[in-house]
């Protein structure tokens, strides 16, 4: 093997392996990254981002970030970046051979500060935040490069003053940075070419560089109008509208900044390091092992985020099994490590002594049993009422509502509210959800796609124009606009055609007043459970019947029972109508008279025979066996899952 | 123009440019379908170039626009006039451009039907300013206050809230108005963060919080008077609601309604109309400033957490009427109110009551209930003719659509307004002339430097007032102003009122909802009665 090649193959090879992490493992949270931003091929798209100066970064890396359409090339596009940057840091700060990892510092920092997001994907603003940085990070290093190469002073200051001008105006703080970088550099005493400048010139250079670093933000504030002077030497870094959050999103940049700075400061150190070939040995993969730990350690992994994003793709596609698919996969892969926890739990309260103990017990292992996320549930229920397979199947998974793993809680109202509320034919507040989020995030292909679907199914063809034209100047999506445009402008075409098809029979109810106070479950709950016309159809009755057995209400049951047979015309109730009907007659000690099956009524006797005959010290310990046997019924829901919390 | 020096100029100018139309094009006896729609439109002669674009379908577009002398050919789809063009057709001799558009298809030029643009002497004002904002409901972010010359296409944001508010405090900006028409009187409102009413007055800033411990909210909805330092406003306590299921998207209702004086060189507010069982709102002075006019819904439900949630419910039956108030702005003296016009009878609920300079036209929004015009498709304009006295829909400028905020420029001969007939969620601004008759010409959209504007733009334009000079205050200076001074509370003062025996009594009322009337001059009685 080649020295150049022995070189070069641990990059290649961390660059192979990130691209296939990316690609295989987060392919759904690319997508949809570029499903919440957006790029035009449009002038005025183009025009719009000067408004602020760092918006010309920001329109290139939505122009980048479209491409996570197609995570592979998305991901294989910002490696190479990536790689490009890793390899002019090195390059620029003259890393020693030896200390060559330390340039995978900043591309760790980049792939951390986009990874380690989360939840805070969906309320991030703007939406470039994907590729910007990184391109403003090769920006930082261009302009310090230059200013180290010039050879005279004036030729340095005018690269520094260039470079704060322009640079800011068009890249924000990552200009600002790469000249802050500069100024250290050259009063660090290292010059790319061979003339060596004087004490003077480089304090001069210094002072020059950090006053424009002051002084330009402050010129230009007067030429804009859409910050605060305050967030002036912010501009170019992505936000959350949590000041909180906002300073854990922006911390990988700062230390970014900060370590860019620290390398321009200690170059003449490497130089030295690089004689003295001290530690060559260790030092690199020393490096090399605690970024990729630390990398590992801040890259956010949670497999119920993952499957919601990728239900709320599959939902985009109305593929509903795949809906379903995925959520019994996330299921059955939690099955391993419940089995085991499960038998460590029934070791450790064997040797309970007290009924607080067991409890104790109890808690301790709660964490280690797979609860889905309320999105996920409501995105099952839907892809279930879709198949008619709601109210036979619904029960028969796994329920609950585990908090989001997240620095804060995101309403499910803010992720998923458009989609949602659109599936179930509650067009208004899909529509009033898409406008809440272009004005908090800005535009994005996915709201541009709700837009014009919610403006096809309510027959306002010039709203709906007004969406697909700006659909058909992207990339990815003209297509999509195309084929939209023509079913908006055919109510009868468009009524034959998914999404519409499936949504159109849930828009069967009474128009009122309605605000949904962000959230989303209970005002579909109450939707369903209050909104019915007079002409409702069996779909919309279906719905109503199984948020009515999801409410727990008994009233509400029969009441929605009335209607879904009044509308229905099956031959026999399903599974768990039946279950509920069974269990409510019981409840209530009066015979509606609603014909239910033998396993139906077997399986109760088993249910209650099994809970009157366990010993167990609470209804949480009991909650497991109880599931095992009986967590595909309407008992075990109308018992165990109680007091589940939507936000 | 006469059709035949139009055709006599295409066939010049077409013989002179080669790849252009020759004389061997043939009428294709079609329509141009242009957009925005200036065929027929009156235009005032100092107005910015109409610009548009052709939706006709074809491979190459070429438009002629001719008057008189002056004569431009323009290629393309998009119909762009030079600044200096556009000069040499509206002030040439003729009273109107005569525009003609060809067509290529399948490489054979055809004349599309030719259209005026007619002129009129009656100059616009040059100023406008507007909010623009995006469409939504309850959130927002960037809000810009903009200022455009409507002479031609610069545009200026005299101020934005992202200058003010922050990742965690909301800044909301609206209602900016002046007096009479020039930036020595302006004002606007800032809600929430670092909020209070903005005053410009002769170039000086105040910041004021009209919300006192008598009054239900700071001011909302302006009138500056005419003549005198009053500025009246509404109190409004305000809710909105989405429409589950229906193509009007939002509802938009006051709980509570009053309509209050503001004394600028007291820095006090009094009560104008404080009627419990009234909505009042809408505040608009006549020319003289000796009459205040205001809408007002009869409303009679408990104050209380239920109130909202019931006016929601009942939002159908509120049906606004007009009334007028005398006003003797020398010594702060109101008169009995009466009504105006009654459109609760007629089923209807009116608006936004404004008057034009020269008193003699009122214009308001029409709708078939509630207070917020913008937000119902069945909004209609509405103009009263003093002289004649008459009372008429608007027909000739109405559209499917909302209808709203409009507003006369200062020398009553054009009418400005927000409408969303384009698409029917979208406000533009629009623009008709109003004759010596009282009839209204083809309503036309404000001249964009991109025809595709109105199409491809999301933000939406409304409250539009003209303005005769610019605003002469920067977005930094206002921005620094209100981001470093704190709202300087307003006083209470009584209300003077004659009732309809002259007797002339002073009001106040308090925050706990009684009002204490005292009689003075002629009268001799007190008396205590229960507001709310």
């Amino acid at each position: 093997m080649s020295p150049t090649v022995k070189k070069a193959l641990p990059v290649s090879a961390s660059a192979v392996i990130l691209w296939a992490v990316l690609t295989f493992s987060q392919g759904a949270v690319l997508r949809k990254t570029s499903d919440l931003s957006l790029f035009l091929f449009d002038w005025n798209f183009l025009r719009e981002s000067f408004l602020i100066p760092g918006g010309f970064l920001g329109w290139a890396g939505s122009f980048f970030t479209q491409f996570l359409n197609i995570p592979w090339l998305g991901a294989l596009i910002w490696v190479l970046l990536l790689l490009l940057a890793g390899t002019l840091t090195a390059r620029t700060v003259a890393l020693p051979q030896s200390l060559r990892p330390l340039a995978a510092v900043p591309v760790a920092l980049l792939v951390i500060a986009n990874m380690s997001l989360g939840y805070g994907m969906f309320i991030m603003r703007p939406q470039d935040y994907f590729f910007a940085p990184t391109l403003g990070y090769l920006l930082m290093l261009g302009i310090a490069a230059a200013a180290w190469r010039i050879p005279t002073l004036w030729g340095k200051l005018a690269v520094i003053a260039v470079s704060a001008f322009a640079g800011f105006y068009l890249a924000g703080i990552f200009a600002l940075a790469g000249v802050a970088a500069a100024g250290t550099g050259i009063l660090a005493g290292h010059d790319d070419n061979s003339r060596n400048p004087a004490l003077w010139e480089r304090i001069l250079s210094f002072v020059f560089a950090l006053a424009v670093c002051i002084i330009v933000p402050l010129i230009l504030y007067g030429l804009f109008t859409r910050y605060r002077l305050a967030d002036s030497w912010s501009l170019g870094l992505p936000s959350i509208s949590d000041d909180e959050w906002t300073a854990t999103v922006r911390r990988p940049y700062w230390i970014l900044f900060g370590t860019f700075l620290l390398f321009a400061a200690v170059r003449p150190l490497f130089a030295e390091a690089e004689k003295r070939n001290a530690g060559r040995r260790f030092a690199g993969p020393a490096i090399a092992a605690v970024i990729v730990a630390a990398t590992a350690t801040f890259w956010y992994s949670d497999s119920n985020f993952k499957a919601e994003i990728r239900m709320s793709l599959a939902a985009d596609r109305c593929d509903w099994d795949e809906v379903l698919d995925i959520y019994r996969d996330v299921s059955t892969r939690h099955a391993g490590r419940e089995r085991k926890a499960l038998d460590k739990r029934k070791a450790e309260l064997s040797g309970a002594t007290s009924t607080v103990q067991a409890q104790m017990i109890v808690k301790k292992y709660d964490s280690r049993f797979f609860r889905p996320t309320r999105i996920m549930v409501m995105f099952r229920d839907l892809a279930l009422l879709k198949q008619g397979k709601a109210l036979d199947e619904a029960f028969t998974m796994r329920d609950g509502g585990v908090l989001q793993k997240s620095l804060n809680q995101i309403p499910m109202a803010f992720q998923a509210a458009r989609q949602l509320y659109m599936n179930y034919g509650m067009v208004n507040m899909a529509y009033r959800w898409c406008l809440e989020d272009q004005v908090e995030h800005g535009w994005c292909f996915g709201t541009l796609k709700y837009m014009a679907t919610y403006a096809t199914l309510m027959n306002e063809t010039e709203f709906a124009a007004k969406y697909f034209d700006k659909l058909d100047k992207t990339l990815f999506f003209r297509g999509w606009s195309r084929k939209h445009r023509v079913l908006s402008a055919d109510v009868q075409a468009m009524s034959q055609e998914l999404p519409y098809r499936e949504i159109i029979p849930y828009m069967s109810f009474d128009d009122r007043m309605s605000n949904d106070l962000v959230k989303c479950e209970t005002y579909t709950m109450r939707h369903f459970l209050e909104d019915r016309d007079a002409i409702a159809s069996h779909e919309f009755d279906c719905a109503a019947l199984l948020w009515a057995m999801r409410s727990q209400d008994i009233g509400m049951f029969w009441k929605a029972l009335a209607q879904y047979l009044s509308t229905g015309s099956e031959k026999a109730l399903p599974r768990h109508v039946q279950e509920a009907a069974y269990l409510y007659s019981i409840l209530e000690k009066k015979d509606m008279g609603i014909p239910t099956d033998k396993s139906v009524r077997d399986s109760y006797d088993s249910f209650m025979n099994f809970i009157q005959r366990s010993s167990f010290s609470c209804k949480e310990e009991m909650d497991i066996p109880v599931r095992q046997k009986f967590g595909n019924t309407f008992y075990y829901f109308y018992y165990f899952v109680r007091g589940v919390q939507t936000f | 123009m006469k059709k035949s020096t139009l055709y006599i100029c295409t066939a010049l100018l077409a013989a002179t440019c080669t790849g252009k139309p020759g004389n061997d094009a043939v009428s294709s006896g079609c329509d141009p379908v242009i957009f925005p729609d200036y065929s027929g439109v009156l235009l005032p002669r100092n107005i910015a170039p109409a610009n548009f674009m052709i939706d006709n379908e074809a491979d190459a577009y070429y438009t002629i626009l001719s008057n008189g002398e002056a004569s431009v050919g323009i290629k393309g789809k998009k119909v762009g006039i030079r600044m200096k063009d556009w000069h040499r057709l509206t002030q040439g001799q003729d009273s109107s451009i005569g525009v003609q558009v060809f067509l290529k298809k399948d490489g054979r030029w055809s004349a599309a039907n030719p259209f005026d643009i007619y002129l009129s002497d009656d100059l616009i004002d040059r100023y406008i300013t507007y909010r623009r904002i995006p469409v939504a409901v309850e959130s927002y972010e960037v809000l810009d206050m903009c200022q455009r010359d409507i002479t031609d296409f610069k545009e200026v944001i005299f101020f934005s809230n992202t200058m003010v508010q922050n990742n965690e405090s909301g800044t909301c900006v609206n209602c900016h108005h002046c007096g009479n028409y020039s930036n020595s009187k302006m004002q606007f409102h800032v809600r929430q963060y670092k909020g209070g009413t903005v005053l410009a007055i002769n170039g000086e800033l105040r910041k004021v919080n009209m919300k006192t411990d008598s009054t239900m909210s700071a001011g909302v909805y302006p009138a500056w008077h005419p003549t005198h330092d009053y500025i009246a406003y509404s109190n409004n306590k305000t809710h909105q609601s989405v429409h589950a299921m229906s193509h009007d998207k939002l509802e938009v209702i006051d709980e509570e309604n009053d309509i209050i004086l503001y004394n600028i060189n007291e820095n006090a507010v009094s009560p104008i109309e404080t009627d419990s069982s009234e909505l009042e709102c809408f505040p608009a002075w006549s020319a003289d400033g000796r009459t205040l006019y205001y809408v007002s819904a009869h409303y009679e439900a408990p104050f209380g957490p239920d109130r909202k949630s019931r006016i929601f419910l009942d939002r159908k039956n509120l049906h606004f009427n007009l009334y007028a108030k005398p006003f003797d702005p020398d010594t702060r003296t109101w008169g009995p109110h009466y009504l105006v016009y009654d459109a609760e009878e007629a089923g209807s609920s009116m608006t936004w009551p404004r008057l034009s300079p020269d008193g003699r036209y009122m214009m308001t929004c029409i709708s078939t209930h509630g207070i917020f015009p913008i937000d119902q498709i069945a909004s209609d304009l509405f103009i009263f003719d003093f002289s004649k006295g008459t009372a008429r829909r608007a027909t000739e400028i109405n559209s499917q659509y909302a209808e709203s905020y409009h507003v006369w420029s200062s020398n009553a001969k054009w009418i400005m307004w927000s409408t969303r007939r384009e698409d029917g969620v979208h406000t533009r601004l629009y623009f008709s002339h109003i004759d010596e008759n009282g009839n209204f010409s083809k309503p036309f959209a404000l001249p964009q430097k991109d025809p595709e504007f109105n199409r491809s733009n999301l933000y939406a334009f409304n409250i539009p007032e003209f303005m005769v000079e610019p605003v002469n205050i920067s977005a930094r200076e206002f921005a620094e102003f209100i981001a470093g001074n704190d709202a300087v509370p307003a006083a209470f003062e009584s209300k003077r009122e004659t009732d309809k025996d002259g007797v002339l009594i002073t009001t106040d009322y308090r925050v706990d909802g009684t009002t204490s009337a005292s009689a003075v001059g002629n009268g001799s009685t007190t008396e205590e009665m229960y507001l709310h």
